[in-house]
């Protein structure tokens, strides 16, 4: 009895860490296209409304989901003037912020420095300038989003079946 | 110092200038800051370098010295971090920040087609420092009536810089759009539509569309908006009785002031000159107050910590102005000097031009920017 509960145990765990991963996998590309969103939100703001920095990157923290808003809202809040803390600059606040909230999405390296690249640019530029960054950033993005979507293809599936399968091995050996 | 200016400032800065002595703070009008050159402050129409610790000194030696990177936050913080939404202000040369403060800046111009299109490289802040000085109007304002029409002179105010027209004319704008004439005959008249055309949002400091400052309750005011489209852009839509602006000297200007007296609307302007005769000397003003525009001209003069004004009606403007003209030109034989003059202006201008064609294009020596860490300064000596 007790040996069929600890069997049923291990296939669920394996089965749910094969679905974890493949969650993964299919969240990164959708939240590089979320990504891709919230900087051609940024593009509109900067050209259009020429809405200053902190209020752009709030207005977007507003639209986007979950673990990104969080990112935008903090970035936004440290320059915002109520904060006041020290003298920093873009660059420092967005840096530190991808840092902090980086962990907590599916993207990967490549990803975060196209963004912190971004950030040292921000806000220093005449408004030409701020739109060829972003632009330059939005293809490197798009770039990343389409491996992001063929390694989605190919191991999602494959992640998920592997967890059960990895997990039915083990209670074959223990048994 | 009001506290939100202090908040645009980066933090070691913030910490220097919180320690300045009350005295100096209190009357603070400057704050100049210098990349790599001592901090300065001028109060009360006189300056002093600041040190470290905050003390007031006259040997710039001794004084702080704003680092490369202080600057480029301080740069920040007053453009809100969005240098692309300041862009029409860099190329004036100042910007606006919340509370009507203005800042100059300094650095170096980027040509566009041999326009000035932006600055760079920005090394260079004055923070000029706005003050509301409720109850400064009622001492002029009585000057100003006229009871005829039961309504205020179209009046310019003229003085040189920093003596307080923008200051002066808040006020004004305060006073008229509550009805607070100053003056006993006055008491009955009720309180006048005020239109403010705010190019440099200095008179009104508007945040968002609303006016930081007190301008009474019937105002409105059409913030960085410029002034001759303002005003006419005023004059169509929003009714005013009473137009203000700031700083006029372009042409445009001149032409839609016109515009709007004649649509009956008072106007109320500032404009840059010392006394009479440089308002005739400046070709937009003189034509303005040769027409007979303005029915009143204040002049600011500050005799120590003191903002001192006088007021004089057009009728004694244009004696002033007549009776130096025609000793001018009666002083003057009609020949000889205006004769012999121009040719050999012109001999200069022409042997001049020839010299700049006959210079050969040739390769021009590398400029090597001196040593940066001499340049430093004594910061971290």
């Amino acid at each position: 009895m007790l040996k069929f509960a600890g069997i049923l145990l291990i296939l669920f765990a394996g089965t749910m860490i094969g679905f974890l991963q493949a969650s993964r996998y299919a969240a990164r590309p959708r939240q590089i296209r979320e990504l891709l969103h919230a900087l051609q939100r940024l593009e509109t703001e900067i050209s259009y409304g020429q809405t200053h920095l902190p209020e752009a990157l709030r207005r977007i923290s507003e639209l986007v989901p979950r673990p990104l808003s969080s990112m935008f809202s903090s970035i936004s809040y440290s320059l915002s003037g109520n904060s006041a803390g020290s003298g920093e600059t873009v660059r420092e606040c967005w840096e530190r912020a991808i840092n902090v909230h980086w962990p907590a999405t599916a993207m990967k390296k490549a990803e975060k420095e196209a963004v912190l690249r971004l950030g040292s640019t921000l806000g220093g530029s005449g408004r030409e300038d701020q739109l060829k960054h972003i632009r330059l950033t939005m293809i490197q993005l798009q770039a990343e989003e389409s491996s992001a979507r063929e390694d989605q293809h190919r191991y999602e599936k494959l992640s998920r079946s592997l967890g059960m399968l990895g997990a039915a091995l083990v209670v074959i050996l223990m048994i | 110092m009001p506290q939100p200016l202090m908040e645009l400032f980066p933090s070691s800065l913030r910490f220097v200038l919180e320690q300045v002595p009350a005295v100096a703070r209190e009357e603070l009008e400057e704050i100049r800051i210098r990349e790599n050159r001592p901090l300065e402050i001028s109060y009360g129409s006189r300056y002093s370098f600041v040190r470290e610790d905050g003390t007031l000194t006259d040997q710039h030696r001794e004084a702080f010295v704003p680092s490369k990177e202080l600057c480029r936050a301080l740069l920040e913080r007053v453009t809100n971090h969005s240098i692309y939404a300041v862009e029409e202000e860099l190329r004036r040369g100042y910007v606006t920040v919340p509370g009507g403060h203005r800042i100059g800046l300094a650095g170096r111009t980027v040509l566009d087609k041999g326009l000035v299109s932006h600055l760079r490289d920005i090394a260079g802040f004055n923070v000029r420092i706005a003050r509301a000085r409720i109850g400064f109007a009622s001492q002029v304002l009585p000057g100003l009536l006229d009871f005829k029409a039961r309504t205020i002179r179209h009046t310019l105010i003229v003085s040189p810089p920093q003596q307080g027209k923008t200051t002066l004319i808040r006020d004004l704008a305060r006073c008229l759009s509550l009805g607070d004439w100053g003056h006993p005959a006055a008491k009955e008249w009720g309180s006048r539509k005020v239109g403010i055309v705010d190019e440099r949002s200095e008179i009104a400091a508007s945040e968002r569309g609303v006016p930081t400052f007190d301008l009474g309750p019937r105002c409105d005011v059409l913030d960085a908006c410029p002034k001759a489209e303002g005003i006419m852009m005023m004059v169509r839509s929003l009714s005013p009785e009473i137009i203000i602006v700031d700083e006029i000297g372009r042409p445009e200007d001149a032409e839609a002031i016109n515009e709007a007296i004649h649509a009956g609307v008072r106007v109320l302007a500032t404009a840059h000159a010392t006394d009479i005769s440089d308002v005739f000397a400046r070709p937009v003003l003189a034509k303005l107050a040769s027409d007979g525009v303005f029915g009143s001209y204040v002049f600011l003069s500050r005799v120590g910590g003191k903002v001192e004004h006088r007021i004089i009606s057009a009728e004694e403007a244009l004696q002033e102005t007549s009776r130096t003209y025609s000793r001018t030109i009666g002083a003057t034989p009609r020949d000889a000097p205006w004769e012999t003059k121009k040719p050999a202006a012109m001999n200069g201008s022409t042997t001049a031009s020839t010299t700049l064609v006959t210079v050969k294009a040739r390769s021009m020596p590398v400029i090597r920017s001196p040593n940066p860490l001499e340049a430093r300064g004594f910061d971290d000596a």
